[in-house]
């Protein structure tokens, strides 16, 4: 097996990972950045509505960073890691003006300064965007931005298969060319995980294809923990039925939710914060309505935007507009969008502190959604991830500078090791016959919509967890037809597939395990939060078929827990 | 809320490609909705009939620029594509998939990107603010309305399928193409930007190699058009200082048919350019130039045709 040796590895080229290799080149450092896709079509590029930031001097007067500390530390249903929100809320500006600098043409002002608008569960308007394509907007500042360093060496179109680790520290990473699917062991000092969430678990999800939460699985392999894994949240309008997303700014800019009767039925749930409350309460809303007979027929209700006039929707809700025509063919300046919920975001993630450092692993970061830095707790408030990958993106690589610069070269010598691991992703497609992945993933997809979804219980929880156990039974019976070296997909997907069954069975136990409501966890056995009992983090290991739970504090500095209520 | 569903059975032909065996058709059978995508109907294929197949997709909402292809023989973003829609247009429900035209076939429908990406780095593709704001120093606003005009040409998803269309690129190894065309002016045109010069030297000649057939603009499915912006970068001419000769030769064509059009209304010694471009295409073009203030003109002696007087209106804007 070829060998090649960098002083980080960075996999994952969304907003995060480029922006933690960003700072670790910038310090004169060598940086791989291995990506499944080319940068650009990382998932990041599919976020809508915009990026939180409270900017000195061109925010709501009466605004400062506590109350966005506040507002994520309440939105997160008080998991969130104080010391966490209150660095993003204290670093927002700073970011966001930084991309500015770099290129990114934030919709203004007619004064010339950077324009905001609301989101669900913020006090004050604080989301800056670029029309409804913010996503798209950063992530080419940051890719054209870093692909200029001269140190940083992009692999896209590199499959990366496992974490590398010795006794105690990480020694690099297993990636396929994808081309010919030749396997290298990219020896690092430091591996970034950036690689994104897990949306393909999912039978609706508004995320990309390639989100199948590989960074998660190699995590848990590695004997990493993963915090919190039992929070998945769903967003409450994706278009139907494609699960395209109908960005939250959408509401934020106006728009009402309706159910087949005409009512706002928002008011029953959310009375003061109505259709800008956040996304887990909107969730239950909607299918509640479905569920006693309010929904349209197909189980979905509509998003009406027709009061905010044609040239605004056009301008401020371009892709909401263009979504709703070109996939369900609605004019959203005439008539209302049918939406229903699916899964969004992932708030679970590899265990790191503010500093992007895993404590189970030397040299191991994480960074954005992979990661569990806990900004978001139980649930995310929109336009908060954005904010966090570039935020956290930047204080991971500036925590791997400062790793590099004490570095000692290690003793051991680990290729062996490494070899070994390259061939087990052949050992799980050994077989001549038996399934292919799409049935296991199909199944499991169904799976975890039907039983680890919006609403939760015990008797599903288990019936999940035992179907999962079976398909994992299954997986070792799968083989793969393409025998073709070249771009074989077929392949990828069975070792995507390896990695969505490992975490999936983490996200069922955890699930299962937390015995309350909390934010996006809503057990209808255990309807109520528990802070006598649960005011904690979830820290879950897999091994074999178990999965191993212990718990650690929630960080509290300055805001004591209360009822959330909008 | 109107939602009315429709169920069809339709056949996609796909075309696909090895190394080994080289390009064959195959055909797969599957039922759709009135909102099925492309990509989905390819996902379908994948994990319901055949496993082996190969593509590109990520986003399925035309925003990471995966998914180009030919569908039907038009260069299309399979997620922006819903395939009642295409057999309803041809009136058939046998629909052709083929990989995008121009690029080195790697597997099925996946092209090999490489040419593409390299036109993209060739214009330096990202802001050079000036050295104080990039320390913090001094803020830069930009007025609403530039932010507008910039954001029309940075939407650019890089998707590739300009470049498959445009027939320039295949036969002008210095032409830079479409999309980079778009994406250097957007930075050209970014009054923040501090390396004009040299983005000059890079685009200039570059963009007198376009034909103006709008085939980019056609297939561009974030709607951005690559030939307005060759258009204003052209404009820029005057601005630089070594003058290649295709620079020299493009702003004498431009010249003299512009003059010959004030005059006459007629076209007499550029008979080429014109069967080659179009009387239109030139036209809009020479409006452009002329607004910018960028084309001398001298008079040259020819009959006047007879609506001269509306020619000439046309040509001074008037008609905006
Ligand atoms: C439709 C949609 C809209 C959204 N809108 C907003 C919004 O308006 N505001 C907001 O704040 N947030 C929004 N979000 C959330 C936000 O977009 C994401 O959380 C964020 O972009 C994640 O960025 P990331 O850098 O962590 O990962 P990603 O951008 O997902 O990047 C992951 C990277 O890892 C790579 N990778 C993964 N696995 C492997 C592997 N095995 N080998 C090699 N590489 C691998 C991928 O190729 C990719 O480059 C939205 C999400 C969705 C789904
Ligand atoms: S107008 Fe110019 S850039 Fe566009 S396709 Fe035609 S030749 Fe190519
Ligand atoms: S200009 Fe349009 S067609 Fe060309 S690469 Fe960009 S988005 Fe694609
Ligand atoms: S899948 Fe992203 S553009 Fe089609």
């Amino acid at each position: 097996m070829e060998k090649v040796s960098y002083d980080a590895v960075v996999v994952g080229a969304g907003l995060a990972g480029l922006m933690a290799a960003h700072e670790i080149a910038s310090a004169g450092y060598n940086v791989a950045v291995i990506s499944k896709v080319f940068p650009t079509r990382s998932h990041s590029a599919a976020a809508e509505g915009g990026i939180a930031a409270y900017i000195d001097g061109n925010s709501d007067p009466n605004d400062n960073p506590e109350y966005m500390a506040y507002d994520t530390i309440k939105g997160g249903d008080y998991l969130v890691d104080q010391d966490a929100a209150e660095l993003l809320a204290y670093k927002s500006g700073e970011i966001v003006m930084l991309l500015e600098r770099w290129g990114t043409l934030f919709n203004r002002q007619p004064d010339g300064r950077v324009a905001v608008r609301y989101f669900g569960g913020q006090t004050y308007p604080r989301t800056r965007f670029v029309g409804d394509k913010t996503g798209m907007a950063l992530l080419h500042t940051v890719y054209e931005k870093t692909s200029g360093l001269g140190n940083v060496d992009f692999y896209f179109e590199w499959f990366t298969w496992e974490l590398v680790r010795d006794d105690s520290r990480v020694r690099g990473v297993i990636a396929f060319d994808m081309r010919n699917m030749l396997p290298v062991f990219f020896k690092a000092k430091a591996v970034v995980m950036a690689s994104g969430g897990m949306g393909m678990l999912y039978r609706h999800s508004t995320n990309s294809y390639i989100n199948t939460g590989d960074g998660y699985a190699m995590a848990l392999r590695a004997k990493v923990a993963i915090k919190d894994p039992e929070f998945v949240q769903f967003h409450p309008t994706a278009l139907y039925p494609s699960d395209i997303l109908i960005s939250e700014a959408a509401r934020g800019e106006g728009a009402i939710l309706r159910n087949a009767k005409g009512e706002r039925f928002m008011a029953r749930y959310a009375p003061k914060k109505l259709d800008l409350a956040p996304r887990d309460i909107v969730s239950r809303a909607i299918l509640t309505e479905v569920k006693e007979g309010r929904g349209f027929p197909g189980g979905y209700v509509g998003l009406d935007l027709t009061h905010l006039g044609e040239d605004y929707i056009k301008e401020r809700l371009a892709l909401a507009y263009e979504a709703a025509k070109s996939f369900a063919g609605i004019d959203a300046t005439k008539e209302m969008i049918p939406v229903r919920p699916a899964q969004h975001y992932y708030m679970g993630g590899i265990d790191v502190d503010i500093t992007g450092r895993n404590p189970d692993l030397i040299g191991l970061f994480a960074a954005g959604e992979a990661a569990c830095v806990s900004v978001h707790g139980a649930n995310r408030l929109g336009s908060n991830s954005l904010l966090e990958t570039l935020v956290f993106g930047r204080e991971t690589g500036r925590s791997v500078v400062e790793f590099l610069k004490n570095y000692t070269e290690p003793s051991s010598d680990i290729d062996n090791e490494a070899e070994k691991m390259a061939n087990s992703a052949y050992d799980i497609v050994k077989s001549e016959s038996g399934v292919h992945f799409g049935e296991i993933l199909e199944k499991l997809r169904d799976v975890m919509w039907d039983y680890v979804g919006v609403f939760r219980d015990e008797n599903g929880l288990k019936t999940a967890l035992s179907e999962i156990i079976k398909l994992r039974e299954d997986m070792k019976k799968m083989y793969v037809l393409d025998k073709s070296k070249v771009y074989n997909t077929e392949f990828y997907n069975a070792l995507e597939l390896k990695n969505m069954l490992d975490l999936a069975l983490v996200i069922a136990h955890s699930a299962l395990n937390r015995k309350e409501s909390r934010g996006a966890h809503y057990r209808l056995d255990y309807p109520e939060r528990d802070d006598q009992n649960w005011l904690k983090h979830t820290i879950a290991y897999l091994r074999g078929n178990t999965v191993e739970i212990t718990y650690k504090p929630v960080k509290i500095t300055k805001w004591k827990p209360e009822a959330r209520v909008y | 809320m109107s939602l009315q569903n429709e169920e069809m059975e339709v056949v996609l032909k796909i075309k696909r490609y090895s190394q080994d065996k080289g390009y064959w058709w195959q055909e797969y059978k599957l039922k759709v909705d009135r909102f099925t995508q492309f990509t989905e109907a390819l996902r379908r294929i994948k994990s319901e009939q055949d496993p082996t197949l190969a593509y590109r997709a990520s986003c399925h909402m035309a925003v990471c620029g995966s998914c180009g292809m030919k569908i039907n023989g038009e260069p299309r973003l399979a997620c922006k594509t819903l395939v009642i829609d295409v057999a309803k247009k041809y009136g058939s429900n046998i629909i052709t998939i083929e990989p995008m035209d121009y690029y080195k076939p790697v597997k099925d429908l996946i092209v090999d990107l490489d040419d593409f990406y390299q036109r993209m780095y060739k214009v330096k593709p990202r802001l050079y603010p000036h050295k104080d704001v990039i320390e913090g120093k001094a803020e830069q606003r930009l007025k609403p309305e530039d932010q507008r005009e910039l954001w029309k040409f940075a939407q650019c998803i890089w998707c590739g399928l300009c470049v498959s269309a445009c027939p320039s690129v295949k036969m002008d190894p210095e032409f830079l193409g479409p999309a980079a065309h778009a994406k250097g002016y957007r930075f050209l045109a970014d009054p923040r930007d501090t390396i004009t010069e040299e983005r000059l030297k890079i685009l200039i000649d570059s963009s007198w190699r376009c034909t103006y057939c709008y085939m980019c603009y056609n297939v561009c499915p974030r709607d951005i058009e690559p030939v307005t912006a060759i258009k204003k970068t052209r404009a820029y001419s005057k601005l630089t200082k070594d003058k290649t000769p295709v620079i020299l030769t493009g702003e004498k064509h431009s010249e003299a048919i512009f003059n010959s059009l004030v005059e006459t209304g007629k076209i007499e010694e550029a008979k080429v350019y014109l069967n080659t471009y179009g009387l239109l295409g030139s036209i809009r073009d020479f409006i452009y130039l002329f607004q910018t203030g960028k084309i001398k003109y001298a008079l040259v002696k020819e009959k006047p045709v007879e609506n001269i007087s509306e020619i000439r209106k046309i040509l001074s804007g008037d008609n905006k």
